[in-house]
């Protein structure tokens, strides 16, 4: 994946200068996720596995807030002043130009200080000077000014402050920009300092100025992004180098450190990607009206049948009276065809194949939108019951919680497990969803890796299912008023078995759409175990159309190794009779 | 901030200077007597140039933020080169990050430019053309490949200029 490997670059470029941070990085432990909020994310419950190192074991990043990034701001401009002996100024010009990389910055300026100063705009002296002028013209309005309203860059090219003023404005305005700000002459690259800025702009410049100066520290490293959730004023720092990449905010919001799209884990960025941006498309509306519409004869407006008789009437201005099932004109329909409701000419004009091609790519528009349907209904309900659970976690934590501990005279520490569950519930929901994105894109031909998955996520979502109507459902009896019925002490164990079987049942999905359902290519002998599970998964899981191949791929792996007479794909390992010399299911020559 | 009439202050100076002491190589007036923003300038081809002795007029228009922000400037006249129309140098272009990468910021507008030192850079262009990014593709095409059929081109819109007159 291409952007593994930038990443990975960048973290060449970087690493040397976690050296510099090492002082600093003490401050922000109380930061690195790993401590207290551990418990908050339910993921990690979900993943914490005992001895699976690919799994994430340890949290590989740290949410910085904002007075965080201050704070190590205010360490390296110090830093950078005291080493170099330069003013605070100088040190924010060169870190801004030096994208906040101090090993860089350190390196370059004790190997040739000169050239530094030269690219970065830092002069030693003035290369002008008017030492007893009383009045000095400024360079843009080219008007007299005395003194007092000059002012000058260590260049010492005089411009009216009135002129500083716009030319400033500007430059904020026009974007980040402004922290390279440098002297309005063209041939001088004298930077424009800080201390200058603030001097001179209006307050309002003055705060959009420091916030890109904040900004740039988190906008110009290449280990730190902020979090993308709408208002969160939080960044966070990613140890490049794991490829794990989904990271939890302390606001609570989880999304991927690489795409910055919610946490998808197990399924990659670019399927994601690809998943948005054909929720957002407009192609499946097209997709809609091309399958449940036709357009009018006459003025070509696509048109919905929504009532039962076949005679249309197009709307106005064009009042086309038309029939549904021939297009033809309303006023042909009298007794030729056998009375208003019963055109017959439909089914003659098909067999004629005048009708195929428009018919023939309606029903492919409609088979292709009802698959995405099928997926985009299970992705979009997962994520609605996630939803629900979220808010539902939230009242069992702030008003149930304390209630039920009254009621059942049982300290809440006693009772974490329900807070587990829907930790769980809610982790799983968002995995679960993501699998339908992959389960979209998983290609039709890939016969083995599609059961696999599907009995996978089947066993998954049944888990899930008896998982969320537990916590849901049976815990209800509990919170009422009324005397519970049922017993607690049996309640317990099964909402806490259920969490862990739920869990098994996820790692074991997620850790099989990692290695890319690989099990099935490579080890031909597990392969036929799972086929073998598979087909008693596909009873509870999916569709008709999975169950029949299923039972087919299943049947032939079960074959596969004891009769000689076939062979099984390389592709999509369907075993072919040895008669055949491509594959039966997906014409993979043998 | 009053930059609209530090605008116009300032344009109103540069006008009074041209007049008062005009620079070889053009001159400049106002389209309009009572819109300071919009100027005609007549460009004469400088001499030992393919343009040399031809008359040709420009617009150059300011925006309402001039000296921060840079003028435009139009030829109004035929004149084959492959930066004409809209005139397209580095100086005109917004400071800040170029878009396309090989223009230095040094390069580019700042509100020390006036327009005397606009109109000298547009007849350095007439001498020397930019053909790495021409607003005219075919005089590009043409000032690169066929510059006997170029040269031609631009004597027609000389003498044509100067027949304008």
């Amino acid at each position: 994946m291409d952007s593994d490997e930038d990443l990975l670059d960048a973290y060449d470029g970087d690493s040397a200068e976690d050296y510099y941070y090492s002082g600093g990085d003490s401050d922000v432990d109380d930061y690195i996720a790993g401590g207290d909020e551990d418990e908050d994310d339910g993921g990690d419950c979900g993943y914490a596995s005992d001895d699976d190192s690919t799994l994430r074991s340890e949290k590989v990043y740290t949410v910085l807030k904002v007075s965080d990034i201050q704070q190590r701001q205010e360490e390296s401009i110090s830093h950078v002043s005291s080493v170099l002996s330069i003013s605070r100024v100088a040190a924010c010009v060169l870190l801004c130009h030096y994208k906040w990389n101090v090993s860089q910055l350190h390196d370059e300026w004790f190997a040739d200080e000169e050239k530094v100063r030269r690219t970065v705009g830092l002069l030693s002296r003035p290369v002008v000077q008017f030492p007893n002028a009383k009045e000095l013209t400024c360079g843009i309005c080219f008007e007299s000014h005395p003194l007092d309203q000059i002012h000058s860059a260590v260049c010492g090219h005089p411009y009216c402050t009135t002129c500083w003023k716009g030319y400033i404005t500007t430059s904020i305005n026009d974007g980040p920009g402004c922290l390279l700000l440098r002297c309005p002459d063209p041939s001088c690259r004298a930077s424009v300092g800080q201390d200058m800025i603030l001097k001179l702009a209006s307050d309002e410049d003055k705060e959009k100025y420091s916030r890109y100066f904040v900004r740039s520290y988190i906008e110009d490293k290449k280990k730190t992004k902020w979090c993308p959730a709408p208002g969160c004023e939080n960044a966070v720092e990613f140890e490049l180098g794991s490829n794990i990449y989904d990271v939890t905010c302390l606001c609570s919001h989880g999304f991927c450190w690489n795409c910055t799209e919610e946490a998808h884990r197990p399924v990659d960025c670019g399927t994601v990607s690809k998943w948005i941006l054909k929720n957002s498309a407009e192609s499946e509306n097209m997709n809609w009206i091309l399958a449940n519409s036709k357009p009018c004869p006459k003025c070509k407006r696509p048109i919905e049948k929504n009532q039962g008789c076949m005679h249309m009437t197009c709307t106005p201005p064009c009042k086309f009276e038309f029939c549904w099932l021939c297009l033809g004109a309303w006023s042909d329909h009298g007794e030729r065809t056998g009375g208003f409701y019963a055109c017959n000419r439909y089914e003659a004009a098909k067999q004629e194949g005048l009708y195929d091609e428009a018919e023939r790519r309606r029903e492919m528009a409609k088979n292709s939108l009802e698959r995405y349907t099928h997926y985009y209904e299970r992705w979009a309900s997962n994520q609605t019951s996630r939803q629900k659970a979220i808010a539902d976690l939230h009242q069992m934590q702030t008003v149930h919680l304390e209630k039920l501990s009254d009621k059942l005279k049982e300290p809440e520490s006693q009772l974490k497990f329900v807070i587990e569950a829907w930790q769980q519930i809610i982790e799983c929901r968002r995995v679960l969803k993501w699998t339908y994105a992959y389960g979209y894109y998983l290609p039709e031909h890939e016969h083995a890796k599609k059961q696999l998955f599907e009995y996978l996520q089947g066993e998954a979502e049944a888990g899930l299912e008896r998982l969320h109507q537990c916590a849901e459902k049976e815990l209800l009896v509990f919170l009422g008023d009324d005397e519970p019925q049922a017993d607690f002490k049996t309640f317990r164990p099964k909402l806490a078995g259920l969490t862990r079987v739920t869990r098994s049942y996820f790692e074991n999905l997620v850790r099989a759409l990692e290695n890319g359902l690989s099990d099935v290519n490579t080890q031909p002998a597990c392969s036929t175990s799972i086929s073998s599970k598979n087909a008693d998964g596909a009873g509870k899981g999916k569709g008709g159309k999975g169950k029949g191949s299923t039972s087919r791929s299943g049947r032939n792996a079960a074959r596969d190794g004891d009769d000689d007479d076939h062979w099984n794909c390389d592709r999509c390992t369907y075993a072919n009779p040895d008669s055949v010399s491509s594959c039966q299911m997906c014409h993979n020559e043998r | 901030m009053a930059s609209s009439s530090q605008a116009s202050l300032l344009l109103q100076k540069q006008l009074k200077d041209l007049c008062k002491s005009p620079v070889d190589g053009f001159s400049a007036g106002l389209v309009d007597e009572n819109n300071l923003f919009e100027w005609s300038v007549t460009i004469i081809g400088p001499p030992d140039t393919l343009y040399e002795g031809g008359f040709f007029n420009a617009i150059m228009t300011f925006p309402k933020d001039y000296p921060n922000s840079p003028p435009t400037v139009r030829f109004t006249s035929e004149i084959w080169h492959p930066n004409d129309g809209k005139v397209c140098i580095s100086i005109l272009h917004p400071p800040g990050d170029d878009p396309n990468g090989y223009e230095l910021a040094s390069e580019r507008w700042s509100p020390v430019h006036t327009v005397e030192s606009i109109v000298l850079s547009i007849i350095s262009m007439l001498s020397s053309p930019n053909d790495e990014s021409p607003a005219n593709v075919e005089a590009a095409k043409e000032w690169r490949e066929s510059r006997d059929q170029f040269r031609k081109r631009v004597s027609r819109c000389v003498r044509r200029s100067q027949e304008m007159l």
